[in-house]
């Protein structure tokens, strides 16, 4: 199960007078007999208890392949997967029996795709169910290879990357192949072009123990990850889909056994090799055209790079695929933010409204998911903005490492209706969008300053005027 | 030429002054009682172009409570005055029992805009 | 995966003309790593496993790898087998696994529990209808032969077993075909199919290839178990039947043969593996307990050790268990014992004079026979006609059990070859022993050093062709060439390419790059000629292509191959282009995906500007002007005294005078009151005393107004 606050529909365990499961609310319809009733309500914290949201343990997954035969070969994977609390459903693509939902709601958190030769799902699954299941906030695993059926490219498409059209091409690189005796054409690559980013690979990917100066002096990071397979590039409308691994600047997308007539579509860094996308409802989508990625083989096998004296014992396939599933269903970078409180400088109860000018302090509590619990977030960029129309205050807020973010600033004197906003878009973070309304009112009529030495002349005019009118009253009055 | 003008002023000048000796002394305090105000009101608009509009609702209430005032005594001037024919009708008690009324008013506005 | 792997090479095939050379791939024999993988796999649970199916699937894995772990379970495991073989509720499967295990472990288990077990296991044939049934039991018999000594021990007992084959014999005598009555005979069901797949009972109509190997593992156990000799066309129908059921193998591309299970909706669905193994294992039992040959073909069963092999190292530990137990089956098989050529690298390099080498192993990686490797032919990929050298044999090096060919052949160049090996055996009996699958056609990647040489860049003008700049480029070290041109010029670059045995040579990938400024790429495959490579930009035809887009463009050339060892990537330098504005509607550049961190990172701060404070004047002036505005109040005060003011018409009489009294002291608190309400009353409290005050002033003005008009009325008229 997801972090709690994810979307997720609850419909049945919410709104026990209006169930959304059809069959039960035909079965109200026509017959508003007490029992069907009583039943309905028993069955659903039943069905509820499957929702619970502080237990990962009851995460599961739909593993769909053209060959069972994957989930031995796969099978460190999958294993790691189970170690960390996931309840692996393994079927075939093409399985009669397939359904991601039962009754408006789904069986599944996430969906692992490692058919890439189906060209037409089993059972009540299809294209568009898969793209409901995602945007539905569900996680999705996409690996294809060069057998990808149009099927799974055009998931993949909606997904915002789009795969090599040319069926025979694979991935090429004759400067950073890996070197293996056995293997000539240059298609399987040592790729080591990473994203710079701690969330997505983990903060260990540099590898400490295993943390060596290499001739050239460079430090050598992850040890480099194997990949055969096909090109994909992103679709650049769509910002939300990120480069995790790129390709190097040599490589190229063609078929290894032709000659090449007319230039590759797909060449050099472009080339994405394994790629990322959080959607919008937070739901997180990973896409490889490598299959073997994530084999027992290629986390086992060593690898050198070709042109690097470096031969590793390992592939750091293993630690990348586990870091970057570890993100994919949000063991990591999943925030929350809770208890955004603000109130007037040395006062702690929130007001209903601030005068202009006033001294406000405010703060956000925000919490990262770490798969098991929620645990203080820490960072040094998360920004608090006093918003109306436009953001009239910007600040970065300061925390204390236990997730209380907090910060203090004057109230502009402009009035109206503001907004906090806490806007977090980070990459690899879920983003957070925070904000709460408050008023701001200007000075009351008595607020304002008075007695200024400025208007003295004008006070002892106004004096003098009633002091004279005083005088003049009387003096004309008894004149005579 | 030049000296005629200024000759002519000066008998301008000294018939208006005759003319005046004639008015009643209870106008000539109105009158005295309209220059005061005039003239406050004008130190305090030169203050203002000296030192500029901040503290204005005090400015506008200073400067209002002098014209009101002059203005207020200039109606009352025209009310006792005797030669005026037009309000021989209205008792000059009556009209000084306006003039303080609209006074209290006055400056009570004037107080509440003072700050 | 080996499906998987399958469906790729077909597609490779599908795609390609020459495909042979990368179809058939290379088999490793079981190595070291298959050893670790088992210590790992068969770890989890600490020797304590939760079956006595899943111990001796352990047991056996170990046995046949050579790990000798037996002392860690045995006693456990030991433990566990005597409690099944001696409680009389255990489950058949139970116990046929338990006499399993013990038939590694010797566990010393008494005669009379193997007596008990064995009456039981002889009811049991009696009376078993479904196959499992049969398998069970009769492979529990066949183990408690071997493991007990005393074979008059067994005798005694063994009337009942007899009585049980017996009927099986007669019975399947009377049986129209023998496929048919091997199990009809038991139990009047026909198990048997006849395409040689087997059904598990008589109430189930599917039938499956698994169940066909486990009905001939028990068939060979009941020849085995049975006295007398069986009838011989029973077993030549049996084989008959063995022929069918290969008549339905399946095939990859590269090689392998299997067997895969075609039921759908069976109760357990039995993968590729589990299936081919379960056939390997009942087609090796039934072989060892019959003479004569089986007449299948050697390539078969080769195919099917190319398809345990073709797994790699499974990750289950089941599916580890049944490659390498059906292996084991295979290389003491009597039908034809496989034999797998392989070579530790297929690419060769020739600046490093890399060398030939060879291996024939085993299935199990244990050396092969006596034995001779020709290299019959070397094709060049793509050319399948002659071969580029005459037949050699391979020097064999006892020492490291390796096949070598010391040096290429002098002919071969940098390049993919087929290279096409054969096994001769040494000893003539052994040729029908052993599968050595005949010619065996290997591709190998034969790699160099590519000479580069005389490559220049140089721009043209259009219409003469003369040439305006030309530099010598290096494309060993460092180039930083800066040229401009205009759209009515050419960018020409031109280099040469050979082999090092001085042959033409056409890389995969000569593909030169320009990128412009705003990251927008534009390539161009490099054609040749022989050696020369060449290509020209014709600039006028492609601003199109270019979006226009004039500005420095980056060049790069990008020279690759799988035999090319010095692949580069070179950046060449620039050209600054200068094209002709866009016309209207022309193409934009297509969008370059956003720089991420531009998307995400913090904002720049804002701070509120708040107005700033009025200028106040300084207090010297503000109080300068205060006495200021006092000055005309004193000089109302001095002009009321020149005006010579008297208070003559104050009332005389008491009683207005004090009405005039209080009268002015009325305006006066007024005026004091506002003065208060300046200072800090509210405009409420001002205005309730000021009604109080408003009506005392009206009552005390009326009166004293009306005292003084009546007065200066009375003087009027007076």
């Amino acid at each position: 199960m997801s972090p709690p606050h994810r979307v997720n529909p609850q419909p049945l365990s919410l709104s026990p007078r209006q169930p959304k499961d059809p069959t039960t609310t035909k079965m109200a319809r026509i017959n508003f007999s007490v029992l069907t009733i009583l039943s309905v309500i028993l069955l659903l914290p039943v069905l509820s208890l499957s929702f619970s949201p502080d237990s990962p343990s009851d995460r599961r997954l739909l593993v769909l392949f053209d060959d069972l035969s994957l989930k031995s070969s796969h099978s460190i994977f999958f294993n790691s997967l189970k170690s960390r609390g996931f309840d692996l459903d393994f079927k075939l693509a093409d399985d009669p029996k397939l359904a991601l939902q039962r009754y408006g709601q789904y069986l599944y958190d996430g969906l692992i795709l490692f058919s890439p030769s189906i060209e037409r799902f089993g059972g009540a699954l299809d294209l568009a169910a898969v793209l409901d299941f995602v945007d539905s906030g569900h996680d999705l695993i996409i690996a294809a290879d060069s057998s990808a059926s149009d099927l799974i490219k055009s998931v993949a498409t909606e997904c915002g990357v789009d795969f090599d059209e040319d069926p025979s091409a694979l991935v090429i690189d004759h400067r950073s192949y890996a070197v293996v005796g056995t293997e000539g054409d240059h298609t399987l690559i040592a790729a080591d072009d990473f994203i710079e980013s701690d969330v997505l690979l983990g903060e260990n990917k540099i590898e400490l123990k295993v943390r060596v100066l290499n001739v050239y002096g460079f430090w050598i990071k992850q040890a480099p990850v194997l990949y055969k397979g096909i090109a994909h590039s992103l679709n650049a409308a769509n910002n939300l889909v990120l480069k995790v691994l790129s390709a190097s600047p040599a490589a190229y997308s063609a078929n290894p056994s032709s000659k090449l007539s007319s230039p590759p579509s797909l060449t050099g860094s472009s080339i994405s090799l394994v790629s990322v996308v959080q959607a919008r409802n937070n739901a997180r989508i990973m896409i490889t055209g490598s299959l073997d990625l994530f084999s027992n083989r290629f986390f086992r096998s060593s690898i050198q790079k070709a042109g690097s004296p470096k031969k590793y014992d390992k592939s750091g396939n293993e630690q990348f695929v586990a870091e970057l599933s570890k993100w994919v269903f949000h063991e990591r970078g999943h925030l929350k933010a809770v208890n955004l409180r603000h109130n007037k400088a040395g006062e702690t109860d929130e007001p209903a409204m601030y005068r202009i000018k006033d001294d406000l302090d405010f703060s956000v509590e925000i919490y990262e998911w770490s798969g098991k619990s929620w645990e203080p977030y820490v960072a040094n960029d998360v920004q608090v903005q006093f918003y109306m129309m436009s953001p009239y205050v910007l600040k970065t807020l300061s925390n204390d490492k236990k997730g209380l973010y907090h910060t203090s600033f004057k109230v502009p004197d402009v009035y109206g209706v503001f907004q906090f906003k806490v806007e977090y878009n980070r990459l690899g973070y879920t983003s957070l969008l925070l904000s709460k309304q408050i008023p701001v009112r200007p000075f009351k009529h008595n607020e304002y300053e008075r007695f200024i030495t400025a208007a003295f002349p004008y006070y002892g005019a106004s004096f003098t005027m009633m002091a004279g009118f005083f005088i003049f009253s009387f003096v004309y009055l008894y004149h005579k | 030429m030049a000296r005629t003008t200024s000759s002519d002023a000066q008998a301008l000048f000294h018939s208006l002054r005759s003319a005046y000796t004639s008015t009643p002394t209870s106008l000539k305090i109105i009158d005295l009682y309209v220059c005061f105000a005039v003239f406050t009101a004008i130190i305090q608009v030169v203050y203002m172009a000296v030192v500029g509009s901040f503290p204005f609702n005090s400015f506008l209430s200073g400067v209002l409570s002098c014209v009101g005032t002059a203005v207020l005594a200039v109606c009352l001037r025209i009310q006792v005055n005797k030669e005026n024919k037009e309000f021989k009708d209205l008792a000059p008690e009556r009209a000084f029992a306006d003039f303080v009324l609209c006074n209290l008013v006055l400056h009570l506005v004037i107080m509440n805009f003072l700050g | 995966m080996a499906r998987n792997r399958g469906r790729f090479l077909v597609l490779i095939a599908a795609a390609l003309i020459f495909s042979s050379a990368l179809a058939s791939s290379i088999f490793q024999p079981i190595s070291d790593s298959h050893r670790s993988a088992a210590l790992e796999l068969f770890n989890p649970l600490g020797g304590s496993f939760s079956s006595v199916e899943k111990t001796y699937e352990e047991l056996r894995t170990f046995e046949v790898l050579g790990i000798d772990k037996r002392s860690d379970i045995s006693t456990a495991a030991c433990q566990s087998v005597s409690e099944i073989l001696g409680s009389s509720s255990s489950t058949l499967k139970d116990l046929f696994y338990a006499l399993k295990v013990n038939g590694i472990l010797q566990c010393g288990i008494k005669e009379d529990v193997f007596e008990g077990v064995a009456s039981r296991l002889q009811a049991i044939v009696g009376g078993a209808s479904a196959l499992l049934d049969f398998y069970y039991s009769v492979g529990g018999l066949v183990l408690i032969k071997g493991q007990t000594s005393k074979d008059d021990l067994y005798l005694a007992d063994a009337e009942g077993v007899f009585r049980s084959i017996k009927l099986w014999t007669t019975l399947a005598w009377n049986s129209p075909t023998l496929s048919r009555a091997l199990l009809g005979l038991v139990a009047d069901v026909a198990l048997s199919q006849s395409d040689g797949r087997w059904r598990y009972n008589s109430n189930n109509p599917e039938s499956s290839t698994f169940a066909a190997g486990l009905a001939l593992e028990a068939l060979a156990g009941i020849v085995s178990l049975s006295s007398s000799e069986i009838n011989q066309s029973l077993i030549s129908t049996t084989k008959n039947d063995i022929l069918k059921l290969f008549d339905g193998i399946e095939k990859y591309d590269d090689g392998a043969f299997y067997f895969d299970e075609k039921l759908v909706g069976a109760r357990e669905h039995q993968g590729a593996l589990s299936t081919t193994s379960s056939v390997v294992r009942g087609l090796t039992a039934f072989a060892a307990v019959t003479s004569g040959s089986l007449n299948l073909p050697s390539g078969k069963i080769l195919g099917l050790a190319k398809f345990f092999l073709g797994i790699g190292i499974p990750g289950d530990a089941k599916d580890l268990f049944n490659q390498v137990d059906s292996l084991a089956f295979l290389e003491s098989n009597t039908v034809s014992i496989p034999l797998i050529l392989s070579l530790p690298a297929t690419v060769l390099s020739l600046t490093k004079k890399d060398a030939l080498k060879v291996k024939v192993n085993t299935v199990l990686g244990s050396n092969a026979p006596p034995l001779t490797v020709n290299l019959l032919q070397v094709l060049r990929s793509g050319s399948k006609d002659t071969s580029l050298i005459e037949s050699q044999e391979l020097k064999f090096d006892p020492e490291n059990a390796v096949y070598t060919l010391d040096a290429l052949p002098k002919s071969v160049d940098v390049g993919k070859y087929t290279f096409v090996f054969e096994m001769v055996l040494h000893d003539s009996d052994h040729k029908n022993l052993y599968a050595t699958g005949g010619q065996i056609r290997i591709p190998i990647f034969v790699t160099g050093v590519i000479e580069v040489d005389s490559a220049e860049i140089a721009v043209l003008d259009s219409d003469l062709g003369s040439i305006e700049t030309k530099k010598k480029i290096d494309l060993a070290g460092e180039n930083t060439v800066s040229l401009s041109a205009n759209h009515l010029q050419k960018l020409r670059l031109s280099f040469q390419l050979s082999t090092p045995l001085g042959h033409a040579f056409k890389p995969h990938q000569a593909i030169l790059k320009l990128t412009h400024e705003t990251k927008v790429e534009h390539m161009f495959v490099m054609g040749s000629s022989g050696k020369q490579f060449e290509i020209i930009l014709d600039f006028l035809g492609q601003v199109e292509k270019f979006f226009y887009l004039s500005g420095r463009y980056n060049v790069q050339l990008a020279v690759g191959d799988a035999v090319m060892e010095n692949s580069f990537l070179k950046a060449i330098g620039h050209v600054d282009l200068d094209l002709p504005a866009p016309p209207e509607k022309a193409p934009q550049p297509p969008a370059q995906p956003l720089d991420p961190n531009l998307i995400y990172g913090p904002k720049a701060e804002i701070a509120h500007i708040f107005r700033a404070p009025e200028k106040l004047p300084p207090k010297k002036l503000s109080l300068t002007f205060l006495g200021l505005t006092l000055l005309p109040f004193l000089g109302f005060l001095v002009g009321l005294l020149r005006l010579g003011v008297n208070l003559k018409n104050f009332p005389s009489s008491s009683v207005p005078a004090v009405f005039a009294t209080l009268f002015h002291l009325g305006i006066a608190a007024v005026l004091s009151l506002y003065m208060l309400f300046w200072l800090k009353l509210d405009l409420f409290t001002t205005l309730k005393a000021l009604g109080f005050l408003g009506a005392f002033l009206m009552f005390v003005g009326h009166r004293i107004l009306s005292h003084l008009a009546s007065s200066s009325s009375k003087l009027k008229s007076a």
